[in-house]
């Protein structure tokens, strides 16, 4: 099994330690997986902000980067959801990489299944999750729906010795990132922000946690504006806390 | 700054009121959320409800002549408007020939749509709104914030202060909601009994029988057609289904997601005129919808039964309220109709969305309202040019893997280059 | 070409995909194991108030007990002998204003929600929805689990207005408050009987 790990753009720019525990995780757990250089973005800003067809040429040099893997693992839940959900479409012809594209919380949990994670982290963390994630990749049951409630992320998180696992109140009421959401509506993005880094705050966390690091990133700068104190961390960062 | 982005801006200014909005509509959203998880079958009825309203709809033709072949059989007169202009004609024509100089009426987003009200005004019609919500609103001379709980965004004392102006209330000062309420009971009371003509809309026309089907809380529909002579129901093309298997399937889902009750304290099914009086007529509204149908990626909006839930779910609806949206009908829901209505009128409510899905997580008919949200956006002209600009330039940054490596380091991405200038 | 056919030419024009009807046989819808049980407490839940007819009561007795001022009650049916005005021979509907108490049938109670199917068995329906106070005789047995049996039951060729009531008039269109009693009957009384 042959794993390409796709560390998106914003990502690597501003969270290339994610992208880091990723790949150390992922080793660490006996995958074969690379990191294919000369990645960018997927698309995804400029298609939610109304501009598809400037994904179109990045769709396909995703394509043709991935080729050959059998899992393409990214650490970000809403590139995920956007290469699978509407690669095939914007791509016109069969897309292999929109079928082998997983976030890594769903490669973890569902493909790889490990029984018990090396290291603790003794802390209680509360969990943020990401619309897309919920909504689109299913990753925790959503609060609309009737089903059987389930959590992918605390399923993982709770493989980690020492942890202490919550949710929010309105557990998956969006974060207000949104792409350029943030930039068009920023008064009422900046709304919802606030509304739910004081919901974290109010579990008695001292991390937010999530899969997504674009609704990780809008919180931690609405905290630090605020003066609210509390700490953000993608989910893989506290998985490989302790390698 | 978009239209849309604009007014709740000014509306988030002030916080109080705003966080009041957001809570009070979560509360509905929660309440919506017990209704769902107390019946085992609510993701089946989910599905079976998007499966009739698409197998009515993609034989809507057929349905309709049954609806209004049955409902003649009933002893109903059923006429066809093709567009707003023609529905308020008909409307006045009815109301002319019998002398009807008052009517009552009960709540209907068609008739709102229409532009009725104003218009039966300005030929000298009284027109008088029942449902409480609305009567409040049409007082006010304000347009409904939200379609379930027009007039939401209200306070009591506003309210209260609106009904001491009316001459409604004789309590000065009192502005206890059930205090209120009793006084707008009276002075309806005396409404019902001299209009010369009761209109309702419709939730529902029910092919196989030619029954209208009309849910309120308040009992103001059945008030409405109990003393006057005539009865007038609008309905949209789109709400007739074919039968009360189907209708059994909706009646459960309706309530339970719009206001979180098991159901509406009355759900009426009219069929002709009540013994005695003149005439029911029902007047089948298209405004649109026929070519609404054809619209591949658009068409499923018309499964809308109508609840609201989608505006309650919404986190920007509940952060920016219903005047922040140009369009009359508020929310993802009213996004959407608003761009199939006219598309430059108000595509600046393209950028309420943050694409979080909720609304068709939530929605009872499964309408997909994100991923349409989604497609508006694409069309050209959806944007704002400086938007637009914005993502070309994205584009091609990212599209260079160097140019990219020095952006990110000297720049940083868009996020953090953008938003300093926000709160 | 009539307004009809030209409409119905752009919704044919229009038209993708037909899609069949999806069979409703497979909703499982809920149940009780004691649907009368289930029917009183989302009465009380609506707002209603349910009594048993028990031996020595008369509809009557019941209604003087719980309505002891009362002084137009008005009803056609035969039970109520304390009625005063009749829906069926009154000159018009408002003629019912100012009704303490208006007297009912219902056909058939819904577990799930409370709603009494009420066809319009009267001249003037107007007594359902005028009167302060509304009493529906219901009979014990003509209880279903939910919507899906009720719509099966209620016969369409019988009536020329019907409807499923569920407790009281209500509205909470003030501020979100649930007031009782907004345009038509301010508390309702079910009597089994």
């Amino acid at each position: 099994m042959k794993v390409g790990l796709f560390v998106p753009c914003y990502v690597d720019a501003l969270f290339p330690q994610v992208g880091v525990a990723s790949y150390k995780l992922l080793k660490r757990l006996g995958v074969d997986v690379e990191y294919p250089k000369g990645q960018t973005c997927c698309g995804q800003p400029m298609a939610n902000g109304g501009v598809e067809k400037d994904a179109v040429g990045l769709a396909l040099k995703m394509e043709k980067l991935f080729a050959g893997y059998d899992y393409v693992v990214a650490p970000s839940v809403s590139c995920t959801a956007f290469v699978r959900m509407h690669y095939p479409e914007l791509l016109s012809h069969e897309c292999h990489l929109a079928d082998a594209c997983l976030d890594i919380v769903e490669f973890l949990h569902d493909i790889l299944r490990p029984s018990a994670l090396p290291g603790s982290f003794e802390h209680k963390v509360s969990i943020h999750n990401s619309c897309h994630g919920v909504r689109e990749l299913g990753l925790s049951s959503p609060s609309e729906q009737n089903v059987a409630p389930f959590n992918k992320i605390r399923d993982l998180l709770e493989l980690k010795q020492g942890i202490q696992v919550v949710e929010p109140e309105r557990k998956d009421e969006c974060c207000g990132f949104g792409g350029l959401f943030c930039v068009e509506e920023s008064a009422v993005s900046a709304r919802m922000g606030l509304d739910k880094v004081r919901r974290h705050i109010a579990t008695g966390a001292e991390f937010v946690t999530g899969a997504d690091c674009s609704c990780l990133m809008h919180q931690s700068r609405i905290a630090r504006k605020n003066g609210l104190k509390i700490e953000f961390k993608h989910v893989v960062e506290i998985l490989a806390a302790g390698l | 700054m978009t239209q849309h982005s604009k007014k709740a801006a000014a509306f988030l200014k002030d916080a109080k009121y705003s966080q009041w909005h957001d809570a009070t509509f979560w509360a509905v959203r929660s309440k919506r959320d017990t209704m769902a998880q107390g019946l085992p079958e609510w993701e089946r009825l989910r599905e079976k409800a998007s499966a009739i309203k698409r197998h009515t709809l993609s034989h809507l033709d057929e349905y309709l002549e049954q609806f209004a072949a049955q409902a003649q059989k009933n002893g109903a007169v059923v006429h066809w408007a093709a567009d707003a202009d023609e529905f308020n004609a008909i409307v006045l024509d009815i109301l002319q020939a019998a002398g009807v100089k008052k009517i009552v009426k009960s709540k209907s987003m068609l008739t709102e749509e229409c532009g009725m009200n104003p218009y039966l005004e300005a030929k000298g019609i009284e027109v008088v709104e029942t449902d409480l919500g609305e009567r409040i609103i049409q007082l006010m001379g304000q347009r409904p914030s939200h379609i379930v709980m027009p007039a939401v965004h209200l306070s009591p004392d506003q309210v209260g202060e609106l009904f001491e102006r009316e001459g409604i209330s004789d309590e000065i000062g009192n502005h206890d909601p059930t205090y209120l309420t009793y006084r707008a009971r009276l002075s309806l009371r005396n409404e019902f009994l001299t209009a010369g003509a009761g209109m309702t809309g419709a939730n529902f026309g029910i092919a196989a029988t030619g029954d209208i089907v009309v849910c309120t809380n308040e009992g103001n529909a059945d008030m409405s057609t109990s003393c006057p002579k005539l009865h007038i129901a609008a309905l949209g093309l789109e709400k007739v289904i074919p039968d009360y298997d189907c209708l059994a399937v909706f009646q459960r889902m309706l309530c339970r997601a719009g206001t979180g009750q098991p159901t509406t304290s009355y759900t009426s099914h009219f069929r002709k005129a009540r013994p005695g009086a003149q005439a029911m007529h029902i007047i089948l509204v298209d405004n649109g919808r026929s070519q609404w149908i054809g619209n591949p990626d658009h068409w499923e909006i018309l499964k809308c039964i109508r609840c609201g839930s989608c505006m309650n779910t919404c986190p920007v609806y509940r952060r920016s309220g219903g005047f922040s949206y140009s369009y009359f009908i508020p929310g993802p829901l009213g996004v959407n109709l608003g761009m199939l209505r006219d598309f430059e009128a108000h595509k600046g409510n393209l950028s309420a969305c943050t694409l979080c899905m909720s609304c068709q997580s939530v929605c009872p008919v499964k309408i997909d309202l994100g991923e349409q949200i989604y497609k508006w956006r694409q069309m050209s002209g959806a944007i704002p040019p400086a938007k637009k600009a914005l993502c070309k330039g994205m584009s091609m940054v990212y599209n260079h893997p160097l140019l990219y490596k020095t952006a990110t380091r000297v720049l940083k991405p868009f996020h953090s280059l953008d938003l300093e200038k926000d709160e | 070409m009539s307004r009809k056919d030209e409409i119905l030419g752009r919704i044919r024009a229009g038209i993708g995909t037909r899609y069949d009807m999806p069979s409703l046989d497979d909703i499982a819808p809920i149940t009780y194991p004691d649907p009368l049980a289930a029917f009183i407490a989302s009465s009380k839940v609506a707002g209603s108030e349910v009594v048993e007819l028990e031996n020595g009561d008369t509809v009557d007795s019941i209604i003087r007990k719980r309505f002891p001022s009362a002084g137009t009650i008005a009803s056609n049916l035969p039970e109520v002998s304390i009625a005063n005005l009749n829906p069926d021979t009154v000159e018009s509907a408002a003629a019912l204003d100012g009704t303490d108490v208006g007297v009912i049938r219902g056909e058939l109670g819904v577990a799930e929600n409370g709603c009494i199917w009420i066809p319009q068995a009267m001249k003037e329906k107007a007594v359902c929805f005028i009167s302060e106070n509304l009493v529906i005789l219901l009979p014990r047995e003509a209880i279903v689990n939910n919507m899906h049996e009720a719509y099966r039951r209620v016969d369409p060729g019988r009536y020329g207005y019907g409807t499923f009531i569920s407790g009281p008039s209500k509205t909470a269109d003030i501020a979100q408050t649930l007031v009782m009693g907004a345009q038509a009957a301010r508390s309702v009384t079910v009597i089994l009987i």
